[in-house]
């Protein structure tokens, strides 16, 4: 309904150069309003719903749980290292314009056929390793895939297959323990448990290193290293540049000789290659049980480094400060149990900061988008 | 094979398969029903789970002060709560409603953990109502009439629902919001406004949701109580296609693979992994998106944020 | 209360025929937006039983006039009066409540639900189904419309759809009736149809109707008078009757020169700097051999069945400027959108410099040596949540990387030559596309496209929502491609760029062009009725 030309041809105002500090500072502020309304509701909660601590113990509590005590940030550290894998996935699909919310499923994937591969192939340590940890990318990247695949053939969309497969991947791998020609250790390996597969051998491990008292999987170099290669692939190369045109501006893109099916399941490939790779590492990194497969094998790392990702506004070298956030959470966690206050404390403040980082940018934007209207409300 | 046939016709002659699965069904149908109103609108609220949870909660905390009816009220308090912060955050301030889903489903089992964690509330299962001559049908019978009361609830709701979408001007205008939310605008509807007031009228439904199941199913709660079925309920609304009738055979379809599990062995079979029950539900809605993505209509705008001045 | 002197004839013209009070009086509507003046002292009368036809170019000014009647826009200066009251209509529900109603120019239906429930929407009160069905009964059936309440708007084609717009109009009962460009979609048996029935409710109903249109056969069919608008102006008014159509096709065209005139009026550029016959007019007269773009027969069919193209063949020479003129809404976008390897054709074939192109690959018309301007330069033309630099080299990153990665030094280093070139104004190459105003978004557009050497230069409505200092640019711009040699096809549905700028024009119309003048012997006439229907045919 809108005539052709559209006068108004200044839509959005020339940023000066003087408001600048000022927009700053403003945003500065914005974020640390909303940090500081989710602590102190966190803090309200510990507070008045539980008789067994204050607020300040329990921050406390946290904290020496997650650097302070010995050992406990090597612990941090090995946590650490599979949710910011899964972020660094969540980072590059979100770049490419895709809501992947089944990183949960593709660690498990990924766990999954690490297992199966590792505890059956022979041949010299690191290369069976190496294998193990490829059969975790390929496992999890399928996974993926197929939702990706849906996604450019058949136009499904790929939020709700992420989300629904996720739970059809965590059944399947509970199904695989259940049967010992998949993943379930022989009867004489497993004691009483039910659902566990063998161990990895120990030669088939992620080295672990010691410093200080503090003992760690070399898993999160890795982790660190692959952070900055997403940095710098998805800033600095063709390749990353394609990709992100394609997350702001489809059509652009598909000008610009982007091509969306390669481009777009390329890209789920890799987000679900990096959750699969989480998984892997959990596995033979040795923080989350004793180096084999057990039923709720993904225990939220999945979740929490999608978690982190979007807390990191999709910037790889942030996300890395967040997931050792997200981790401390955890490892801190940990010691509440002593204090007699639920260790969910720490997934409350966790939902709480994601919120609260939620918010900031919506309002910012909602603000710019209502200035833009301001200015064009004259013609419709 | 006769042998495979004739354990079949036990499974399905079994009165407990065909109870089991109303139970859960009807957990399904009172979120679905909700969310089927919500994303007529054009909105997808993965915070149903949380929604269910912690009206689930709520009902445990209730019912010790003020009975069934006040931990009923107070799980459709605790679902309009969770619904709130998602409506405002996704269809107020603009905010990614998957994301928002998202982060509520991991806080409010944190919080609900919590919480429980530091006292349990005491709750318990309500009784069965048995109707008479009703509950004397063969087979369904007992599944549809001789229940805990609580579920008996469910049977208004449906038609309800049915009413308020297709003969009210407000289920009109969010139809036609969840189709066509510029024309909804051009036309004076206030579309944002319109969608958070679907997501509180799903926060209260998936609130007594979970505050049925607690009394129906095991009276005790959990924080595992839920355990997925809000995502189980909106993978009902899309495998039945956005329409009530189809949301409710998909709640009492998947109800009936959840009851699968736990009568199989009960009748000394072990023919099918529980794995591959649990996760039919959602491979069965997989497989239909992608074979009917072309036949089947979603609404037009669904998961599409309405900013006016934005394609 | 007149000002200009059309203003004052058109008063004069109606002055005592009508002793109570018009339905409507705008008088003297003035409305700016920025620099540019929408509706310069405006007057307009709507009579009950009378059929005012407001004829005018795309960006005349008409729309935002009959926007001020329906209260989305408000007016600088000036008053409405109804029945002879001044009156504020401040948004579209107040224009309800006075009766003043509008047939949207782009469907305000929802697509997925029924007749009568989409008449029903926007309403108040209890949902009465029954009622409701019956009311759009009643009414189809007292027009002659013939909709079935109960069908499904997506059943329904572009004509019926437009008649349930009008049933959901009358519905309310209004005593006023806008319609902007009402058969623009339709079909001409589908118009006949409408103005039929249009002819019914005013002369039964005596009601006022406004009919926005720049199709000049229509107006001069249906309309019992005619206020003609040019640049924000009235330029003409009066009664329909006894008018000629090449009369009015001048009016409404206005001569080739007055776009510069016009412009330098807003004291913005000082034409004495530039002269105005192109240079290139002269050299391109022959054009070369070989195309530098050659389009045969394409065709492609809408989602809805619609044919978009049918049967375009088109050849832009090297160093000539093609100005497609056309009505909005003939092909134009899909034109543009095939350049850009946004779609596919169902057949026909594109060639450029004689090598055929696939079509819907992504990238291939770019490699392939085709630039374009798009028409929305926010859908297709750059990222906004990129840099400058950036949005410089989106096309071909290639340029300014090196073995995969990108040499952001270089990349600035070009950039910032560009950002020079092309006098972009904003922070520097790092400043966000978003920042900048819309003028200079389009510079870093055209900058980009004419960096990358291109055979082909397509410009799509290049001086949309630009101001006049701009325009004038782009204007240069195109016209220092052509002498280099590119070929430059300019699609616009603003006739006088089109006839300011090209060495040849082609008219399009539904879907294929239609006609074809070359510079030198451009009848304003024959293009008027070429673009609006009137007559086809080929040279």
């Amino acid at each position: 309904m809108s005539e052709t030309p559209e006068p108004v041809e200044n839509v959005t105002p020339e940023p000066g150069q003087r408001s600048k500090l000022a927009s700053v500072s403003e945003v500065l502020t914005l974020y640390a309003i909303c940090l500081f309304v989710a602590l102190a509701l966190a803090a309200l909660l510990v507070e008045f719903a539980s008789d067994k601590g204050s607020w300040s113990s329990v921050y406390t509590v946290i904290l020496d749980g997650a650097v302070r005590k010995p050992g406990r940030w090597g612990l941090t550290l090995g946590i650490a290292a599979p949710i910011l894998l899964v972020g660094l996935g969540t980072i590059v699909s979100g770049r490419a314009g895709l809501v992947n919310i089944g990183q949960e499923g593709q660690l498990v994937i990924g766990a999954g056929c690490a297992t199966y591969v590792g505890v059956r192939i022979g041949g010299p340590g690191p290369l069976a390793l190496a294998l193990t940890l490829l059969c975790a990318v390929i496992g999890g990247a399928l996974w993926a895939g197929i939702a990706g695949a849906l996604r450019f053939w058949r136009n499904v969309p790929e939020v709700l297959t992420t989300l629904l497969m996720g739970t059809v991947a965590a059944n399947l791998v509970g199904w695989g323990l259940r049967n010992r020609f998949l993943l379930l250790a022989p009867p004489e390996g497993r004691a009483n448990r039910n659902q566990v597969s063998l161990p990895l051998r120990t030669d088939r491990r992620i080295p672990r290193v010691e410093l200080f008292g503090n003992e760690f999987p070399l898993s999160i170099v890795l982790a660190l290293v692959l952070a900055f290669v997403v940095w710098l692939v998805l800033g600095r190369t063709v390749v990353g540049f394609r990709l992100r045109m394609l997350g702001r501006n489809a059509r652009t893109a598909q000008r610009s000789g982007v091509d969306q099916k390669r481009y777009g399941i390329g890209a789920m490939l890799v987000s679900g290659g990096f959750a699969g790779l989480a998984g892997g590492v959990m596995l033979a990194g040795g923080d989350f049980g004793d180096y084999q497969l057990v039923a709720n094998f993904g225990a939220g790392i999945g979740f929490a480094g999608l978690l982190a990702a979007l807390v990191a506004r999709q910037r790889a070298l942030l996300l890395i400060f967040i997931a050792f956030l997200f981790a401390g959470l955890r490892t801190g966690s940990g010691f509440l149990r002593a204090t007699g206050v639920s260790a969910r404390i720490a997934d409350v403040v966790q939902g709480t900061l994601v919120l609260a980082m939620l918010l900031p940018p919506a309002i910012l934007y909602l603000r710019a988008r209502r200035r833009a209207i301001a200015a064009t409300s004259s013609r419709t | 094979m006769g042998n495979f046939f004739s354990a079949l016709a036990d499974i399905f002659t079994n009165e407990s398969l065909y109870r089991n699965a109303m139970i859960v069904a009807v957990v399904l149908m009172f979120a679905a029903s909700g969310e089927l109103v919500a994303e007529k609108a054009g909105t997808i609220n993965i915070s149903l789970e949380a929604m269910m949870l912690g009206g689930a909660y709520a009902a445990a905390v209730g019912q010790a002060r003020g009975g069934v009816w006040g931990g009923l009220l107070l799980a459709a308090l605790a679902g309009l709560l969770v619904a709130a912060v998602q409506a405002n955050m996704s269809h107020r301030l603009s905010a990614d409603q998957f994301v928002v889903g998202l982060v509520l489903n991991v806080l409010v089992l944190g919080i609900v953990g919590f919480l429980v964690g530091s006292n349990e509330p005491e709750s318990h299962v309500v009784d069965r109502l048995k109707v008479p001559v009703l509950s004397e049908i063969p087979l369904i019978g007992p599944a549809l009439f001789d229940q805990p009361w609580v579920l008996y609830l469910v049977y208004p709701v449906v038609p309800a629902i049915w009413f308020l979408l297709y003969r009210t001007r407000w289920g009109l205008e969010v139809r036609a919001i969840g189709e066509d939310p510029n024309a909804s605008d051009v036309s004076g509807l206030s579309v944002n406004k319109l969608r958070r007031q679907t997501i509180y009228l799903t926060g209260v439904l998936a609130g007594i949701a979970g505050g049925y199941f607690l009394y129906a199913r095991s009276g005790r709660f959990e924080d595992s109580l839920i355990g997925g079925r809000g995502y189980i309920a909106i993978a009902a609304v899309i495998f039945g296609g956005w329409t009530l009738k189809g949301s409710v055979a998909g709640c009492v379809a998947f109800g009936l693979v959840g009851s699968f599990v736990l009568t199989i062995p009960s009748l000394g079979y072990k023919a099918i992994d529980p794995a591959f029950l649990a996760m039919a539900p959602n491979v069965v809605t997989v497989v239909a998106m992608t074979m009917f993505a072309k036949r089947v209509r979603q609404p037009a705008a669904l998961a599409r944020p309405f900013i006016r001045g934005l394609k | 209360m007149t000002s200009t002197s059309d203003a004052s004839f058109q008063n004069d013209m109606v002055g005592g025929e009508h002793s109570s009070p018009p339905t409507v009086e705008l008088i003297d509507i003035t409305k700016r937006f920025g620099q540019i003046v929408a509706c310069d002292r405006v007057s307009l009368t709507l009579r009950s039983g009378k059929i005012h036809g407001i004829l005018g170019e795309n960006g005349a000014g008409k729309s935002t006039l009959m926007k001020v009647l329906i209260g989305l826009v408000l007016p600088d200066a000036g008053q409405i009066r109804l029945h002879g009251k001044p009156v504020q209509i401040t948004d579209p529900i107040d224009a309800a409540t006075h009766g003043i109603a509008m047939v949207h120019q782009h469907f305000s239906l929802v697509e997925a639900l029924t007749v009568w429930e989409n008449v029903a929407l926007g309403d108040v009160g209890r949902l009465d189904h029954r009622h409701v069905r019956e009311r759009v009964a009643q009414i189809s059936e007292h027009y002659g419309l013939h909709i079935n309440p109960d069908d499904r708007i997506s059943d329904l084609s572009a004509g019926m759809r437009q008649r349930v717009e009008i049933i959901k109009c009358l519905r309310r009962d209004p005593q006023v009736l806008v319609f902007d460009e009402p058969t623009s979609v339709l079909s001409p048996s589908e118009s006949e149809f409408l103005f039929a029935a249009l002819r019914r409710v005013v002369q039964e109903e005596g009601k006022a109707v406004a009919l926005v249109s720049h199709k000049l056969p229509e107006i001069l069919s249906v309309t019992d008078e005619v206020t003609i608008m040019r640049d924000g102006k009235v330029v003409r008014a009066g009664e329909t009757a006894g008018t000629a159509a090449s009369e009015l096709a001048r009016a409404m065209v206005g001569r080739d020169v007055v776009l510069r005139r016009e412009h330098a009026a807003f004291g913005v550029m000082d034409i004495n700097d530039k002269p105005t016959p192109s240079p290139v007019a002269t050299t391109a007269a022959a054009p070369s051999p070989s195309p530098a773009l050659r389009l045969v027969d394409l065709h492609i069919t809408g989602r809805d069945g619609r044919a978009l193209l049918s049967g375009l063949t088109l050849d832009v020479y090297p160093g000539e400027i093609v100005g497609v003129a056309g009505v909005e809404d003939n092909g134009q976008r899909t034109l543009g959108d095939v350049l850009s390897s946004l779609v596919a054709l169902d057949s026909g074939k594109v060639e450029v410099a004689g090598i055929g192109v696939a079509t819907g690959r992504a990238g291939a018309m770019a490699k392939a040596g085709i630039g374009v301007i798009p028409e929305d330069r926010h859908d297709s033309g750059c990222v906004l949540d990129f840099t400058v630099a950036e949005n410089l080299f989106i096309a071909d990153p290639d340029r300014v990387s090196r073995r995969g990665f990108m040499n952001v030094a270089t990349m600035r280093q070009r950039a910032e030559v560009l950002i020079r070139q092309f006098s972009i104004n904003c922070t520097g190459p790092n400043a966000p596309m978003w920042s900048l105003s819309g003028g200079n978004q389009q510079r870093v557009v055209m900058a980009r496209e004419l960096a990358h050497d291109p055979k082909v230069l397509v410009a799509a409505q290049p001086t949309h929502g630009l101001d006049v200092g701009a325009i004038e640019y782009m204007s240069e711009q195109l016209r220092n491609a052509a002498a280099t040699g590119v070929g430059v096809l300019l699609i616009s549905t603003e006739l006088e760029e089109v006839l300011d700028l090209s060495d040849r024009i082609v008219v399009i119309y539904n879907g294929r062009i239609v006609g074809e003048m070359s510079k030198g012997h451009v009848d304003v006439e024959r293009l008027g009725m070429l673009m609006t229907g009137a007559g086809e045919s080929h040279e």
